[in-house]
């Protein structure tokens, strides 16, 4: 299938999660996703989850909350914060506010709550799932890789510990959403070895998880796609011989600024080269389809590189169409 | 201060910061470093990446210590590295803390413990310190290490890390324990305990969680209760130590706003809990002069008699190739330096302040971390 068709199977579905490692652009890559699909005339809401400092609100000026905030045609961004999400759940149990609030209130019960493993992760997807019911699709800007993994594990878990009850109806309820054709997670990664490792380690986690939660697209962000010929290669690593590289013992003159454009171009042979071998390594070793977003010029505010992501996100379907 | 001096004085050295941004590198390096100036050295590894795991010794995860092999260190100096494998810690926990065989058995046979280790085990935070506290309760007051890096795993926010040691002593505070535990507690009348308020709330519990799960979780703080003191002194240990004056927090970040504002809010956590803030490693900076350089002649008359036996187009090509490739990084270089130029406001009169430049290559052993320590320490060497 190419790659313009995953890209379209995505903005047409229902909930995508977006998660990798840290410091990959998960933040970014989710923003352009949820403009994308907006631009299509789809009613998007953009969530970030329980996040002490929101960095959604930092790429539209607009401060969040838990209502979703309308930042532009057919777009809405929220934060899912753990103890709205909770009152909002438990508001579905039992119907009374008076008594949600009394139940609240109890500072045993809270403290119980707050450190109990679990609470957390199953009153936040019930959220996505009810924001799943007013819009088209959800796109959510999931935490690094580890905590998302176990984000879709607890409601697995609390199918075995709850036999009945409220929990275990939300639980099954996640369970078949998370299983649906409707749900895709795709991952982030860069072009660099540990974020690869980690990226396939998630990868196979999901898979393991849930065969239907495999990640069908790893969008390589940052990457350089090769474009130094074979004897540009060859003279470059030549030339870096020849200049000294150490920053430490600067030569006089003409042989600095020299040292700025060999250095300059070891580093975009390095990332042209790490970039094929992330690329050739996920789609070895994991299923899913490698996407290149080229290394664009950040330090122009985040929503500038947004823009920029959706716009190469754009020229794929294009390509495929 | 600088590294060096921060290194001699400590005995603890905490990396922190956002993922990706060596910190693991740095915490082998200072420890390699420290090793070399004749101290026994442990450092504490999360996950690094494989080529200098082999380096180091590491090629089979194991909780145990590994020697490293260090050349030209000074008499006394020697390096050992641990890598942490968080799989199997969890378990090994509560083995650890558990008085007798009963009760570890009825706790890893709970339904309840598999929703609460996977939380708690994939949780490499807690783990870390969880470990940091064995490491030091076994190695340091026998004086077998001099000082102890631990690389921390990479957090979204400085909570996550910070909070971590007493995250078990909260789950299993007492008055929780208690107040779960009343309605099971034999000597109480059943009809009276749920009275008031609290009955209320509990028998509402009971329509939410069900009553078998409030029964199984019962039986699971029952089980926990003798647990309580062991975490305890295990959470005051790690934050005593925390709070040290022989320890400090080092922030290892890269120049670019995400791992800016992790800085910005462990500085922040640092102060409102009166740790010891070491100072930032600014790694992976990118360095370019402000203008562009007209150093294609130059380069040109080099390159002449390098490409002989390459097609003639190659020289052109390749020039204006680096050309482009300085441009790009000019522009990211500026970008960089607005990042750097905050961090450097982050309260930083007497402290740390490194920036190490991109290295050309990828730190891949020994010698990697060497040419590492050239920035980090960048001092004249002592012999």
């Amino acid at each position: 299938m190419a790659i313009g068709t995953h890209i379209l199977d995505l903005l047409a579905s229902r909930i995508v999660f977006v998660t990798g490692k840290g410091g990959t652009g998960k933040t970014t890559l989710s923003v352009a996703l949820a403009r994308l699909a907006a631009s299509r005339g789809r009613r998007v809401v953009l969530a970030e989850v329980d996040n002490h400092r929101p960095s959604i609100p930092e790429y539209f000026g607009v401060p969040t909350g838990w209502e979703p905030v309308q930042v532009a045609a057919n777009l809405a961004i929220t934060n899912i914060t753990w103890l709205e999400a909770l009152a909002d759940w438990l508001g579905t149990v039992v119907p009374a506010t008076r008594i949600v609030k009394m139940i609240l209130s109890n500072r045993m019960v809270r403290l119980f709550l707050d450190v109990t493993p679990g609470s957390r992760e199953i009153v936040i997807l019930a959220r996505v799932l009810a924001l799943a019911r007013t819009h088209d699709l959800v796109v959510v800007d999931l935490p690094a890789s580890g905590h998302a993994i176990s984000l879709f594990l607890v409601p697995y878990r609390a199918l075995l510990v709850f036999l009945t009850g409220p929990i275990r109806k939300i639980a099954t309820e996640i369970v078949e959403t998370l299983r649906s054709a409707g749900t895709q997670v795709v991952l982030v990664a860069l072009p660099e070895e540990m974020v690869v490792n980690e990226t396939v380690q998630t990868w196979h986690a999901l898979q393991d998880l849930a065969p239907e939660l495999r990640p069908g697209i790893v969008f390589l962000n940052q990457g350089l796609e090769p474009t130094l010929s074979e004897g540009e290669r060859v003279l470059l690593g030549r030339l870096a011989t020849r200049v000294d590289l150490s920053p430490l013992r600067p030569d006089p003159g003409d042989a600095i600024g020299a040292a700025e454009w060999v250095l300059a171009g070891l580093w975009e042979a390095d990332r042209e080269e790490t970039t094929v071998s992330a690329r050739r390594r996920i789609e070895r070793e994991t299923g899913a389809h490698a996407v290149t977003v080229p290394l664009l010029a950040a330090g122009e505010g985040h929503g500038h590189l947004a823009r920029e992501v959706e716009a190469v996100l754009k020229g794929l379907l294009e390509e495929s169409a | 201060m600088n590294l060096e001096d921060l290194v001699r004085e400590k005995r603890l050295v905490v990396c922190v910061g956002s993922g990706g941004v060596g910190k693991t590198s740095v915490a082998a390096a200072i420890g390699l470093h420290a090793a070399r100036a004749g101290r026994r050295v442990l450092v504490l590894t999360i996950d690094p990446a494989r080529r200098l795991a082999d380096a180091m010794g590491l090629a089979a995860q194991g909780n145990d210590e590994r020697v490293v092999p260090v050349a030209n260190a000074a008499p006394g100096g020697e390096l050992r590295a641990l890598m942490l494998d968080t799989r199997s810690t969890f378990d090994d926990l509560i083995r650890r803390v558990s008085p007798d065989e009963e009760t570890r058995e009825r706790i890893l046979n709970n339904a309840i413990y598999q929703i609460i280790s996977d939380s708690f085990g994939s949780s490499q935070a807690y783990m870390s310190t969880e470990k940091l506290y064995d490491v030091w309760t076994t190695g340091a007051p026998t004086g077998r290490y001099d000082l102890v890096v631990l690389d921390t795993p990479p957090v979204k926010n400085a909570l996550d890390f910070l909070d971590s040691p007493g995250r078990m002593t909260r789950f299993l505070d007492r008055h929780i324990l208690k107040w779960f535990l009343r309605p099971y507690d034999e000597k109480k009348v059943f009809g009276k305990m749920l009275a008031g308020t609290s009955g209320v709330v509990f028998r509402l519990l009971g329509v939410v969680f069900g009553r078998e799960f409030l029964t199984d979780l019962s039986a699971f703080f029952l089980a926990f209760r003798g647990l309580y003191d062991g975490f305890r002194e295990r959470h005051e240990a790690v934050l005593d130590l925390f709070g040290a004056s022989q320890t400090s927090f080092l922030v290892v970040c890269a120049p670019h706003e995400p791992s800016q504002e992790v800085a910005d809010f462990f500085v922040e956590e640092f102060q409102r809990r009166n740790l010891s803030y070491g100072g930032i490693v600014v790694n992976m900076v990118h360095r370019a002069s402000g203008t562009p350089l007209a150093v294609g002649p130059y380069l040109a008359d080099l390159s002449g008699p390098l490409s002989r036996d390459l097609s003639a187009e190659v020289v052109p090509q390749l020039l204006a190739h680096l050309e482009r490739a300085h441009e790009r990084l000019r522009t990211v270089a500026r970008a960089e330096a607005q990042v750097i130029r905050r961090l450097g406001a982050l309260g930083l009169e007497g402290r740390v302040w490194v920036e190490v430049p991109r290295l050309p290559e990828p730190i891949r052993d020994l010698a990697g971390l060497d040419r590492l320590n050239r920035h980090l320490f960048p001092g004249p060497p002592d012999a």
